[in-house]
């Protein structure tokens, strides 16, 4: 426990470090200030941002297409990667297509996608989802793959049927893997939040810091940098902490 | 004394069976379970013991032959037949407390009769001795625990016949002849039939009252012995017993000879 604390204190030193040097750089003018602002300049724009309740427009923008296109790519990416690693059909009929798509930058869909779908919020909905589906898909496929033989086996000495041992047995089973999967489209599927909306420029997060860049306020760019890093990482958190509950036993 | 299960003729050949390639595991066999009888078969390792008893259980086909369980030919496991793993941490579902893996096997049954399952559950689970333990988790308790847990879920499944798979070779000496005495106490309250395979002469001779004997590959019945040992059977009292001990001595030469000539033939 105490070499813990240590580690954080030392970590949270080197926070406060950097800080202080990006304020005493800025304040000394070895960097531009008009580029690089110093952070008590940015806290004091962050907090008109926060408490004069600008921030809740961008932030919920961003929040709901990223909810939603990381649900679709859940639920998506769970029901396919359960099917392909279940079935030798699905798997046959769909690998091919995976492993085509799958290496593809997502970014570079965006602007074919807005010729199809408009420049709108079906565009980046499905940007996100399909930024998103490809880790959980994979992850979910090969947890069902892994599942050791002698828990299928007890299923099948229970007769249970098929759509049961799926839902009770193969689906618990993968979880550890399949939250691993959703992990990792997490912070990809904040990504392509992000650029979804620096291209269709019309709301959110990402439209903010682009938008007050062009404006070069370089100020408010920043503290909208500080918002959006604040959410990453409120979200991993919580992923984390959802992780822990759901799989308890993994690790053990 | 009816017959519950019987093979006839089971071979099984792995990989390349048409053109001749294959290993053959199992030659032949022929083995009758009667009804309530505690069937132990022993074999060197590597005999194709579990290939025999998975083939026993539906979750194998054999190459050739038949399985039968009560005069219906076995396609897949048959209602009421429970293997026991000698994988228990494998077996078991890490996401369920003990009490809702002993559950499982009754889950197809309706809601209304939850409640009355759940104190039946509670009840299988005092049987193996785990009564406080019923709302930890498998990967809580030990190795011996959670063959214990195996057992109750097993009986849950109300079985007829109980195929044990080396149940007790992954735990400790003492913990192996609780297991043992636990397993000779269920079998005879709760009357099913018991097949057993397992490396152990000793545990072969002190559970069963017939001991099948498989040659080293490929596998045959080399012969059958009677254990007419007196039961109840105590884990100290019988193993003295001059007769656990000449079955033993006798069981033991077959299976060292056996090895012994395999080892001339290699």
């Amino acid at each position: 426990m105490p070499e813990r604390i240590l580690s954080r204190s030392v970590g949270l030193a080197s926070l406060v470090v950097v800080t202080l040097l990006w304020e005493l750089s800025a304040r000394r003018g070895w960097v531009n200030p008009v580029l690089l602002p110093p952070p008590s300049a940015v806290a004091a724009e962050l907090k008109e941002l926060v408490v004069g309740g600008e921030v809740l427009n961008p932030l919920s923008h961003t929040v709901y297409l990223f909810l939603v296109g990381y649900g679709v790519a859940s639920v998506l990416g769970i029901g396919l990667g359960l099917w392909m690693g279940c079935s030798a059909f699905a798997d046959g009929l769909l690998e091919p297509l995976v492993e085509l798509l799958r290496p593809i930058p997502k970014s570079a869909l965006v602007p074919a996608l807005f010729l199809f779908l408009g420049i709108g919020m079906a565009t980046m909905v499905t940007i996100v989802a399909f930024a998103a589906v490809f880790p959980i898909l994979i992850n979910t496929y090969q947890g069902v793959r892994g599942i050791d033989p002698v828990l299928l086996e007890t299923a099948r000495t229970f007769r249970c049927s098929r759509w049961r041992t799926v839902r009770s047995v193969i689906l618990p089973a993968a979880m550890p893997a399949i939250l691993t999967g959703m992990k990792v489209s997490l912070s990809l599927g904040i990504v392509l939040a992000i650029l979804a909306e620096m291209l269709a420029g019309l709301n959110g997060l990402g439209f903010v810091i682009l938008d007050s860049q062009r404006a070069f306020q370089t100020r408010q760019m920043y503290a909208w940098i500080v918002i959006l890093a604040v959410f990453g990482a409120a979200l991993s958190l919580l992923f984390d902490k959802i992780e822990q509950r759901a799989v308890p036993w993994r690790g053990q | 004394m009816s017959v519950r299960l019987s093979l006839r003729n089971v071979s099984k050949t792995f990989g390349g069976p048409r053109d001749g390639s294959g290993l053959l595991a199992l030659d032949s066999i022929s083995l009758d379970v009667a009804q309530h009888e505690f069937l132990a078969i022993v074999g060197p390792s590597g005999c194709g013991k579990s290939t025999l008893l998975r083939i026993a259980a539906g979750l194998m086909e054999p190459t050739s032959g038949e399985v039968e369980e009560g005069g219906r030919p076995v396609t897949g496991p048959p209602d009421r037949f429970v293997y026991l793993f000698q994988q228990y941490s494998k077996s078991l579902f890490a996401w369920r407390t003990v009490l809702e893996n002993v559950m499982f096997p009754l889950e197809n049954a309706p809601r209304a009769r939850r409640a009355e399952l759940r104190a039946e559950c509670r009840q299988y689970i005092r049987q193996v001795g785990l009564a406080s333990f019923e709302d930890r988790y498998p990967w809580q308790l030990s190795g011996g625990m959670q063959q214990r847990v195996a057992i109750a879920r097993a009986l849950a499944a109300k079985p007829d016949v109980l195929l044990l798979d080396e149940p007790f070779s992954a735990v400790d000496a003492l913990t192996r002849m609780e297991l043992q005495s636990l397993v000779l106490d269920l079998w005879k309250q709760n009357g099913f039939t018991a097949v057993l395979v397992t490396h152990d002469v000793d545990e072969a001779v002190f559970l069963a009252d017939r001991v099948a004997v498989l040659s080293a590959r490929p596998s045959r019945i080399s012969e059958t012995l009677t254990v007419d040992l007196p039961r109840p059977r105590h884990q100290i009292t019988t193993r003295e017993d001059g007769r656990f001990l000449e079955l033993r001595h006798h069981l033991m030469s077959a299976l060292l000879g056996d090895m012994a000539a395999g080892a001339q033939h290699a």
